[in-house]
């Protein structure tokens, strides 16, 4: 169970496909970027994410 | 909502541990409550993890006290939003190497060897490298994160 990354929307998760995209995840992937309140965050705003939870900033 | 509220901080942490600190400074700043937007590992940056705040953050304050964080970096400017964009948009290794280049393989069979690069395949993130010390010029492809840059340009 290795821990992967979505490939569209950079969602952090140990599935096979994102549970929010329901696209194949990617274990290449670099950077970590945990989002607590979306609402306020100016970082979660620059890269248009709307959830809560952990991201990676780079995916392949 | 307001747009210039949230400043960003620079916490010092133990090189190879920032992936963790995040992760438990994440935990325990939901349940003290306080507010921390958003929690930053740039892989770039070793030894630091970058927290999104719009109060100013007191290290005394036991939500902080997580292992292998180490204190806070003091500075009268604070991190500009501007600085902090470059990380969430990393340029692809690829990008930097250019047809010639001298390089050092990092990982796989051939760690450690030196190779100049004879081919960039940009959209694959691949490079095609000839070994410098190998009698006989194999071209060996490999991804892009698999090698570290020596020397820009063929002289």
């Amino acid at each position: 169970m290795s821990i992967k990354a979505c490939t569209k929307c950079n969602l952090i998760t140990t599935e096979e496909r994102c549970p929010v995209c329901d696209i194949p995840t990617s274990t290449n992937w670099s950077g970590l970027l945990i989002i607590i309140d979306p609402e306020r965050s100016d970082i979660a705003r620059e890269l248009n994410i709307n959830i809560p939870g952990e991201y990676a900033l780079r995916v392949r | 909502m307001e747009d210039s509220i949230n400043s960003i901080y620079a916490l010092k942490t133990s090189v190879g541990q920032e992936k963790n600190v995040a992760r438990m400074l994440a935990r325990k700043v939901k349940d003290s409550g306080i507010e921390v937007n958003a929690v930053l590992v740039p892989e770039s940056l070793k030894g630091y993890v970058l927290v999104e705040s719009s109060s100013k953050i007191d290290m005394q304050n036991p939500a902080f006290k997580v292992p292998h964080l180490r204190g806070i970096v003091e500075g009268k400017n604070a991190i500009t939003f501007e600085e902090v964009k470059r990380f969430l948009k990393p340029e692809p290794i690829i990008a930097s190497i250019q047809k010639g280049s001298i390089v050092e393989l990092v990982s796989g069979p051939f760690k450690g060897e030196k190779a100049k690069v004879v081919r960039i395949d940009e959209s694959r993130e691949e490079v095609v490298l000839e070994l410098i010390e190998a009698a006989v010029p194999i071209p060996v492809t490999v991804k892009a994160d698999q090698i570290r840059i020596i020397q820009k340009e063929a002289d």
